[in-house]
């Protein structure tokens, strides 16, 4: 099942599942799972980079769903929220293995002369390779930016950085992609 | 196709996505869910595990000392002149059990920390106390018997004390105002 998180909403869940999952119904937290598990999961495979840790955080995440779902305001987004938790568990293990986000200077950061997007073809596979080799500061700004749709001012706020350093560190992250694909152009 | 970064991102952002997690994930998480269950009922057993025991050594007690009596009840052929004497030694401990009781019993269920038959087994008349009662009336003169009977009242009386004394230590003595911010709090 491919779904991402920003596609989906609540009522893929039958409404009362959240009470049910409130009340300790495993069945019900197991369909909870079942419809946000795939999107979740490519959160955490973009964040963390590979499938062994992108399933152990979602396994933790889902563990403090469980455990605080009784928190869960009735008029709350659950997609929003569970989206919530399952970044912060990213954001929380990549400092936990010494990943530090650290500020830069504001600068502007031209476009490499040169680069005519026009000029070659971008896929896929191009991409997600070249975001994949991104340095972690630059490839987490540039997922939660892209991807989990969250703004400059949220994705500083989650970071515990500036909202210029998170804009700074996009571009580059975006000019280090153009970069990379062109050369994957240049080789074919 | 001349499309920009961002453009292309957003329009094939489908294909950006993997399949979900493999069935380790579920499987992991349900054992999780299941062991911290388990953990908490362990953790609750641990927390109350004094008056547990407590608990267990009076049923015990209360047993074996049945069990001498009515072993040897055949041996023992006293007269019924300690009848009054029995319903003295009644009164004075059920008055001061079920004070103790009531000391108890002021305090929420959940601070108790004990399931219903823990709690029903603290009651002055639980089960043994109905046999041991049974056994002196068809029994009045056996001396086994009436030794179990005062035994019992004094088990459940020290058991009180033990239980109040833990019940102190962790809170002020409850009113009626206290008890209201436990079941407001619950």
């Amino acid at each position: 099942m491919k779904a991402s998180a920003n596609n989906l909403n609540q009522t893929q869940l039958d409404g009362n599942v959240i009470d049910r999952c409130k009340r300790g119904d495993v069945r019900a937290f197991r369909e909870l799972y079942n419809a946000y598990a795939a999107a979740m999961y490519n959160i955490c495979l973009r964040m963390t980079g590979n499938v062994s840790d992108a399933e152990d955080t979602l396994q933790e995440a889902f563990i403090q769903v469980h455990r605080n779902i009784g928190k869960l305001e009735r008029e709350a987004s659950v997609t929003a929220w569970i989206k919530r938790i399952v970044v912060n568990h990213c954001l929380n293990n990549l400092r936990k293995k010494k990943v530090y986000f650290e500020e830069v200077e504001e600068v502007e950061v031209a476009e490499e002369a040169g680069i005519d997007e026009d000029s070659f073809t971008w896929t896929v596979s191009a991409v997600k390779s070249a975001i994949h080799g991104l340095p972690q500061g630059y490839r987490t700004v540039l997922n939660l930016y892209l991807f989990e749709d969250y703004s400059h001012r949220e994705i500083a706020d989650m970071m515990g950085i500036t909202e210029s350093t998170v804009k700074t560190q996009y571009m580059r992250a975006k000019e280090k992609v153009r970069q990379i694909v062109k050369q994957q152009n240049l080789i074919r | 196709m001349p499309e920009n970064f961002e453009s292309f991102i957003q329009q094939h952002r489908d294909a950006f996505e993997e399949p979900g997690p493999s069935p380790r994930v579920w499987d992991a998480l349900e054992r999780e869910l299941e062991g911290g269950r388990k953990g908490r009922v362990v953790s609750l057993l641990g927390k109350n595990w004094f008056k547990a025991a407590v608990i267990a050594v009076l049923l015990v007690n209360a047993a074996v000392l049945f069990y001498i009596a009515r072993h040897k009840q055949q041996q023992q052929q006293d007269l019924a002149v300690v009848i009054p004497e029995m319903q003295d030694a009644k009164v004075y401990y059920s008055n001061r059990i079920n004070e103790k009781l009531e000391l108890i019993n002021a305090y929420p269920v959940n601070e108790l920390g004990l399931d219903s038959a823990a709690r029903q087994e603290l009651q002055l008349r639980n089960d043994t106390y109905k046999t041991l009662e049974n056994e002196l009336k068809n029994n009045p003169g056996n001396q086994r018997i009436r030794g179990a009977m005062i035994r019992y009242y004094q088990l459940k009386l020290e058991l009180f004390d033990k239980i109040l004394e833990e019940l102190h230590e962790k809170h002020a003595a409850p009113t009626t105002h206290t008890k209201k911010q436990y079941e407001a709090e619950i």
